[in-house]
């Protein structure tokens, strides 16, 4: 009950961080929110938000995933070389670079529950051998342009509503099935509360583990094909950012990092408010140094309002008499 | 594990043999990084002439240094059980605070010197009340001081750029019985290792890092004992800024990112644990050195640049899976 209490607790913060953020900047900002706007911050909320998933994963069973950066400019990169900007090679890079992503979760995940290494050195380690083989492949020179198709699934929009914003509301709809009605979700709930006990009480931890980490190199493939489109190239270093901001995502959607608690829904409205404080800040006239200084100030306070502490700190209550 | 040690806690079927045993166990991701070590050192030799001379280890030495300073913080933090991601923010303020403040003047330098290092120790002081006092995971506490300190040297200095007392400079080139100020500044750096890990305070570092829990029950202030270890941490990644600036002689507000993971990986080759309480200072500066000699590698061979952080990645791992075999059975034994 307690720890359900604190889940919600550490979601509502990021809910009502989002809202007071986004009227405080609608107050100081004309037209932040009309529709255009917001449509075009809801594509970016959307690529956050969905490397930010499988992130949740991983992090709710008590791991991390570092190797995010690589694996998005792994597939950038790689759709643009294998479709040279004509569309029907898509067709099967598009999948096979899915499937790739995936696999190097699955490396990662292998990596940690079977052979040992803790999440942190695990994913690092995969990181840097990809950049390395990335830039050796590339030669460190930016690739062909992205196809069209690829730009339609990024900008394009289908009745009004942009096409990432459909495929990311399917993944958030997936997301919060596979962590509230199946048995995987409780099975990684269990893990990621207490590995020892989750494992004497025959949860099988290796498939556990080893999906969560498949699923994180997934979306981390899946937002790297999508970007290419969204800028109409792929470019090295473009992976970069989303470490920090995948993993800020979570964090401030209430989910501990210690793993065992939070949920994707707390993801979202993370995503949001790291996207209204990138969009506020040029409209403050900020620079991208104290937008650097404000995400660190905003993960701070949500995280610790989430924080168990918290109550304790800020009801002080007086130590009983002593006589 | 210091518990484990010593040979009152022993058991008493324990003999001298199993005792010896499990010492060299706890060492052995040390010895297996020396081992390491000593491989590629011997293929640097073969491929390239005067290796194993002075000016070699000059060179070495200096071109490790900054990575080694950032890492002694680091190895501090693993001891503890934590992670100081924020060096990486620290690193690069100092640079920039350095570049913009020092002028000419060798009064203002030193005033700004000291500043820097009262920043680091400040800047680490609130990592640990943090951590502390809020029950805060250090990932998240040094990510979001990462992030903020990393944005006030964008202000302080957007690009890179500023300038040094010429003085400053020549500290990489000056040298004393053959020897490079780097070299002398290892040494010191060894010494008060030597020093520090029998102190009070690194022994209840290490056995906070072992277990919290009975490190706190046998009388731990844990605020105190986070306060002193963050805040070391950010008194040796100023150290490391000063020393950074004294190699390039500019100031710049993106560099200190290419420290922060590197710091954890030498550390961890090295034979540190990231679950706290083993490992030391000298298995750190073996894996600083180990890193630095891949560099070298890479260069003699002269391959892409590109297979350094592949050879690095591959390097890590191995040390890893080398002390998570060594730690298994080691465990296995005391049980």
């Amino acid at each position: 009950m307690k720890d359900n209490f604190g889940t919600h607790r550490g979601i509502l913060v990021a809910y009502l961080a989002t809202i007071t953020l986004l009227l405080f900047t609608s107050l100081v900002s004309t037209g932040f929110l009309a529709g255009a706007h917001l449509r075009s911050m809801a594509l970016l909320a959307a690529f956050i938000g969905i490397v930010a998933l499988g992130q949740t994963f991983v992090i709710i069973g008590g791991g991390i995933d570092l190797s995010v950066p690589w694996v998005l400019n792994g597939a950038a990169v790689f759709v643009t070389l294998f479709a040279h900007g004509h569309n029907e090679p898509l067709l099967w890079a598009v999948p096979l670079l899915l499937v790739a992503g995936a696999l190097v979760g699955m490396i990662n995940g292998l990596g940690i529950e079977a052979a040992g290494v803790p999440p942190i050195i695990m994913t690092l380690a995969v990181n840097v051998i990809l950049q390395g083989g990335i830039l050796i492949c590339t030669g460190g020179a930016p690739t062909a342009a992205a196809p069209t198709a690829l730009q339609f699934l990024a900008v394009g929009r289908v009745g009004g509503i942009p096409v990432v914003l459909v495929i990311w509301a399917v993944l958030a709809v997936t997301a919060t099935i596979l962590l509230s009605k199946t048995t995987f979700g409780r099975y990684l709930y269990a893990l990621g509360a207490n590995a020892t006990v989750a494992k004497y009480s025959g949860v099988p931890t290796l498939r556990t583990v080893v999906l969560s980490y498949t699923l994180s190199g997934f979306t981390a493939a899946l937002v790297g094909m999508l970007l290419t489109g969204y800028s109409g190239q792929a470019y090295l270093g473009m992976g970069d950012p989303y470490l920090f901001t995948s993993i800020a995502a979570v964090a401030i959607g209430g989910t501990s990092i210690m793993g065992g608690s939070g949920h994707y829904i707390g993801t979202i409205a993370g995503a949001f408010l790291l996207t209204i404080l990138t969009a506020l800040l040029p409209a403050l006239n900020l620079s991208s140094g104290a937008l650097q200084i404000v995400y660190g100030i905003v993960i701070l306070v949500t995280v610790s309002l989430a924080s168990e502490a918290a109550p304790k700190l800020l009801f002080w209550r007086r130590p009983l008499s002593q006589n | 594990m210091i518990a484990f040690r010593s040979p009152e806690g022993m058991d008493a079927r324990t003999t001298g043999a199993e005792e010896w045993r499990t010492r060299f166990e706890d060492r052995a991701p040390f010895l297996v990084a020396c081992a390491l070590l000593m491989v590629l050192m011997a293929v640097y030799g073969s491929l390239r002439k005067n290796v194993f001379a002075l000016e070699e280890l000059n060179l070495d030495t200096a071109a490790a240094m900054t990575l080694l300073l950032a890492a002694t913080g680091q190895t501090i933090v693993l001891l503890r059980g934590g992670i100081d991601l924020s060096i990486g923010g620290m690193i690069s303020l100092g640079t920039v605070l350095a570049a913009t403040h020092f002028g000419n003047n060798p009064a203002r330098a030193t005033f700004w010197t000291l500043s820097i290092v009262m920043i680091g120790l400040i800047v680490g002081m609130i990592n640990g009340l943090m951590v502390a006092v809020l029950k805060l995971q250090p990932f998240l506490v040094t990510l979001a001081t990462w992030s903020i300190l990393s944005g006030a040297a964008l202000l302080v200095l957007p690009t890179d750029g500023g300038s040094f007392p010429a003085g400053w400079m020549r500290f990489g080139g000056a040298s004393w019985l053959g020897l490079s100020s780097s070299v002398w500044l290892l040494v010191a750096l060894v010494l008060f290792w030597l020093w520090f890990r029998k102190t009070p305070l690194a022994v209840a570092i290490r056995a906070t890092g072992s277990n919290e829990r009975s490190a706190y029950l046998s009388g731990v202030s844990l605020v105190f004992i986070n306060v002193a270890t963050y805040g070391l941490s950010g008194i040796f990644a100023a150290l490391a800024s000063l020393y950074l600036t004294t190699q390039t002689g500019t100031g710049s507000p993106t560099i200190g990112k290419d420290y922060i993971l590197p710091s954890v990986a030498a550390a961890v080759i090295g034979g540190v644990s990231l679950f706290g309480g083993r490992g030391g200072l000298l298995g750190t500066i073996v894996g600083a050195f180990i890193i630095t000699v891949i560099g070298n590698l890479v260069f003699v061979l002269s391959v892409s640049s590109y297979w350094q952080p592949i050879a690095s990645g591959v390097i890590l791992l191995v040390a890893v899976l080398a002390s998570s075999i060594a730690e298994k059975s080691a465990r296995r034994n005391l049980v």
